[in-house]
């Protein structure tokens, strides 16, 4: 497969996916809203608000990593690098990636899908009187690491076609 | 390898990763894996999904991050700041160097509302930048106090850097909102006074603009009245609400969201593709914020069960230092520490090693300890070479205005606030006073 | 050959509740010798409170000190392991568990996850709920926010109009001052009071029928366990066994110094007998129930009622001199009827 066509494949994935979730701060801003109006109007709060916008809220920023990634946005130190020139500072980028993302790429797969494999066999929930699954979330959590990998190796193959300097506009962060 | 020479390993290995230039959330979170390669104890990477899904998934305070970083977009989306700054700007247009002190003004006001600092700094360099350099003021002050004063909004309540803060200590975000609040303010009260100093002694770096636009005072007063009110009303309703112990912070943080976009929507400013780019920003600066986290508590839980914490804290105790030299020496890390990782970072592998230490000594205020820090945390926005401010003002500073001259610049407001922190270290009251008001 | 374990645990340095597993890991070091060593970490230090019990099946650390009721999202049987509301005294449990087959069931529900498990602590009845306002009555329940744990506990707590909010413990003084929540009940008076809500809060009222008594202990990955030789798991197991008796004492003492404190600190209300007897119905009803949702935990309940029923001859045949009362728990034989029907 061409190299191109893997790294256009990996990038609308994450591109798809953080265009679907980012939606979802408007939900548990709602969710909170919502609580707040019952429980300081009404004195009747909600069972399930606190739990639930809770697990959206984990849900919404981990599964947007790749994204985040894709963009560019996960801050750097890249004022030593910029000095390298690009073959050089391409080299090192690549090494980063070696040494650093995959180790955690790595550990973070393997060990979600273990940790979601427990959760979803066990069925587990909150355990308050409001039972609400846990294991979804815990899925989500090796989806998100899964995504998160594969974005990785979109970057470094953009680094080893020299397709990287793209994204220098769109620089984001807090 | 034993306790100390992995906690050196593991630190060694972060620098490195740093100055190769990888992000910050994966060089903390490879880091962690190699760490406990070297311990020979792959079975504690288990402890990495474990921390990651406690610590940072399911946590109620941190949902504040992302909803605050919203009501930033909304509010930088809603056009207040601008009618704000250019109404301040031709009011103090006959002022010595009144156009930086109305960025001061301005960026205190921002800090107030939400404070994220890159969007601070974004629409401050925007509007202020090109018409300062026009006016004659030179570039390293321009840069300078943009800068500067754009950090302030992390320091200023709300912030989400005292959220994280609260949530990894024993501290409450009320508490430390109050806490941080006075020493926040009188610094934006101490870059003001630089300038106006500055302005006087030196006009050659500051002159007064004599602008062309000439408005009657009183409209002008007004003008800024009708524009500052919306924030005024964001400021009042999150922060009284939150301070007073009505609203969580995470409760206030989404009515906060909620009203920004009640005042877009008003000033019919209203647009759905702004609207959905707002949400797009806000997901990629959470995720990058939260992934941070997650890299850090990965490093913090491995150096933990390798004993690299526990031989860190051994090496302080053994040192046996006067508290008051200890807690000098500990700001001293934070400040070098600034200028290689983000205000994230520094929090999570500092506050396991510091708190325990400073809570065991006596007569010593965890909460003015944790404020004296957050306030020490303002360098690291600035000293180079990992500074957000540096970064985004390079991003809209023009070519011609050098990198070297914003980091000349943003010297003079280090020691500005080298000098808040001595203040806030000699008179303790400045952090004590406003939580004991509110909290008893 | 010597082991070296890694133990943490759900509480917090802050919470006095870690006393009683400070005290195992003492006890346990100097009875095992250089067979095994015991390195204990701090709650939180090495996985979140909820994330303990993860760590200890998957191997992660070898052992992990806990309440059983943080695992009742796994399976509902962990919730009366761990308390019973208006039912079990501390005596109750630790008869139950040495004498009565309790221990048995422990290791079975456990066992079902890859652990072994050694119940070493007890305290008597909790504290009940710190609010900001006082609770005279069921009613002054309705629309309040309150941090309970556990299934049952919940479900009482919603019949009588309020809502429950599940959080670790160390999470609970945060959680009142920033208004999370309206109120908390977390352990007995002196653990409370470690936690710090006589700052935040202004009234309590006891007695803290949600939790009788509860129960602690450790969570042992089994091929950690068996890797032992038998002497050193018997020395554990005599360490639990003297923990249990020690923690007694440990926090009933405490809870008496802590109570004189409370008294001056906040308001005290106490419920009346009537108000009692009606939390006991209610909490009869929800047990039932719950049992019939949850055959592993109608097992549990099943047994730990013919405890109740078993021991109330002789106990009641010793008044004044029994220990504890026989309580007016849920009808046996519908519970089990649904710990049979399986
Ligand atoms: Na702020
Ligand atoms: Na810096």
């Amino acid at each position: 497969m061409d190299v191109n066509a893997i790294i256009k494949a990996i990038d609308s994935l994450n591109e798809v996916v953080g265009r679907i979730v980012c939606v979802l701060a408007i939900v548990f801003a709602a969710i909170i809203i919502y609580d707040v109006v019952l429980r300081y109007a009404f004195n009747a709060p909600t069972r399930w608000a606190f739990d639930l916008s809770k697990q959206i809220y984990g849900f919404y920023f981990v599964m947007l990593g790749g994204y985040a990634l894709r963009h560019q946005s996960h801050v750097r130190v890249d004022l030593l690098t910029e000095r390298l020139g690009d073959g050089g500072r391409r080299a090192v980028e690549i090494l980063g990636y070696l040494l650093f993302f995959l180790p955690f790429s790595w550990v973070f797969v393997a060990q979600t899908f273990a940790f979601a494999q427990t959760s979803w066999n066990q069925g587990e929930t909150t355990y308050g009187s409001v039972q609400l699954p846990v294991y979804p979330l815990k899925a989500a959590l090796f989806v998100a690491a899964v995504l998160l990998a594969l974005q990785g190796i979109s970057e470094v193959l953009k680094l080893l076609a020299g397709r990287d300097l793209y994204w220098r506009e769109t620089r984001h962060g807090a | 390898m034993g306790p100390e020479g992995i906690a050196l390993a593991m630190f060694g290995m972060l620098l490195i990763g740093l100055f190769m230039g990888h992000p910050l959330a994966f060089v903390l979170g490879g880091s962690a894996v190699l760490g406990a390669v070297l311990a020979g104890k792959t079975m504690v990477l288990g402890i990495v999904v474990n921390r990651i899904f406690g610590d940072v998934l399911d946590n109620y305070t941190l949902i504040a991050i992302p909803l605050f970083v919203l009501m930033a977009q909304f509010l930088s989306n809603s056009g207040v700041t601008d009618k704000m700054f250019e109404s301040l700007r031709l009011l103090m247009s006959d002022v010595r160097g009144g156009l930086a002190l109305a960025v001061v003004f301005i960026s205190i006001l921002l800090a107030a509302t939400t404070g994220i600092i890159g969007a601070s700094i974004t629409v401050m360099g925007v509007m202020a930048l090109r018409p300062m350099l026009n006016y004659g003021y030179a570039p390293s002050l321009t840069a300078g106090v943009i800068a500067a004063s754009g950090c302030l909004g992390i320091l200023i309540p709300p912030s989400i850097m005292l959220i994280l803060m609260a949530s990894y200590s024993p501290l409450s975000v009320g508490e430390l909102f109050a806490g941080a609040m006075i020493p926040g303010i009188v610094l934006g009260l101490l870059y003001a006074v630089y300038v106006a100093v500055i302005a006087v002694l030196r006009p050659d770096l500051a002159p007064p603009v004599h602008s062309d636009e000439r408005l009657p005072k009183g409209k002008l007063l007004r003008m800024l009245a009708v524009e500052a009110l919306p924030p005024l009303v964001l400021i009042f309703g999150i922060l009284g609400s939150l301070l007073a112990g009505i609203a969580t912070a995470t409760e206030a943080s989404a009515i906060g969201a909620a009203l920004a976009l009640l005042i877009v929507v008003a000033r019919g400013r209203f647009r759905l593709d702004t609207f959905y780019d707002a949400l797009k920003e806000t997901g990629k600066t959470s995720a990058m914020i939260l992934f941070i986290v997650v890299g850090a508590t990965a490093f913090t839980g491995v150096f933990n069960i390798t004993g690299g914490l526990r031989a860190t804290q051994e090496v302080i105790r053994a040192l046996d230092m006067a508290p008051w030299l200890l807690i000098a020496t500990m700001l001293f890390i934070v400040f070098v520490l600034g200028a290689f990782l983000d205000w994230t970072g520094i929090v999570l592998l500092s506050f396991p090693i510091f708190l325990p230490i400073v809570q065991e000594m006596e007569g010593i205020n965890l909460l003015w300890f944790v404020v004296l820090m957050a306030v020490v945390l303002q360098t690291s926005f600035l000293t180079p070479p990992f500074g957000y401010a540096l970064f985004y003002l390079r991003a809209i500073a023009p070519p011609q205005m050098r990198t070297t001259q914003i980091i000349v610049g943003v010297m003079p407001f280090i020691g500005l606030i080298v000098l808040m922190c001595i203040a806030v270290a000699l008179f303790p009251s400045l952090v004590t006073w406003l939580p004991q008001v509110l909290y008893g | 050959q010597d082991a070296n374990w890694q133990m943490t645990t759900t509480w917090p340095s802050s919470l006095e509740l870690i006393e009683i597993d400070r005290h195992f890991v003492e006890l346990a070091n100097a009875l095992t010798g250089d067979a095994l060593q015991i390195d204990f970490f701090e709650g939180g230090s090495l996985v979140p409170a909820g994330e303990v019990f993860g760590a200890v099946q998957n191997g992660v650390v070898q052992a992990g000190a806990d309440w059983p009721g943080y695992w009742a999202g796994r399976d509902a049987a962990f919730s009366p392991l761990a308390t019973t509301p208006s039912l079990f005294n501390a005596v109750d449990y630790v008869n139950w568990i040495q004498e009565w087959g309790g221990a048995e069931i422990y290791d079975e529900v456990y066992g079902r996850f890859g652990m072994v498990y050694l119940p070493y602590g007890v305290t008597n009845n909790e504290s009940g709920f710190h609010t900001n306002k006082p609770l005279q009555n069921l009613a002054d329940l309705q629309g309040m926010r309150l941090r309970v744990s556990g299934l049952e506990q919940g479900r009482i707590l919603e019949r009588l109009g309020g809502s429950q909010v599940s959080m670790a413990g160390g999470e609970i003084y945060q959680a009142l001052e920033r208004g999370v929540i309206d109120g908390a009940e977390f352990s007995t008076p002196n653990v409370d009071w470690s936690g710090g809500f006589q700052q935040v809060t202004s009234d309590w009222a006891t007695p803290g029928w949600h939790q009788s008594a509860s129960v602690f202990g450790v969570m042992i990955n089994k091929d950690a366990w068996d890797a032992l030789s038998p002497e050193t798991q018997n020395a554990l197991e005599t360490a639990a066994t003297a923990n249990l008796l020690w923690s007694l004492a440990f926090t009933e003492k405490r809870a008496t110094e802590a109570y004189a404190k409370w008294d001056e600190a906040v308001n005290i209300t106490r419920y009346d007998d009537e108000t009692l007897a009606e939390v006991q119905k209610i909490a009869n009803e929800v047990i039932t129930e719950v049992a019939c949702e949850n055959p592993t935990s109608a097992k549990v309940y099943l047994s730990q009622l013919e405890y109740l029923a078993d021991y109330a001859q002789w106990r009641d045949a010793s008044v004044p001199f029994n220990l504890g009362r026989t309580p007016d728990g849920p009808e046996i034989e519908p519970i089990r009827a649904c710990a049979e029907g399986q």
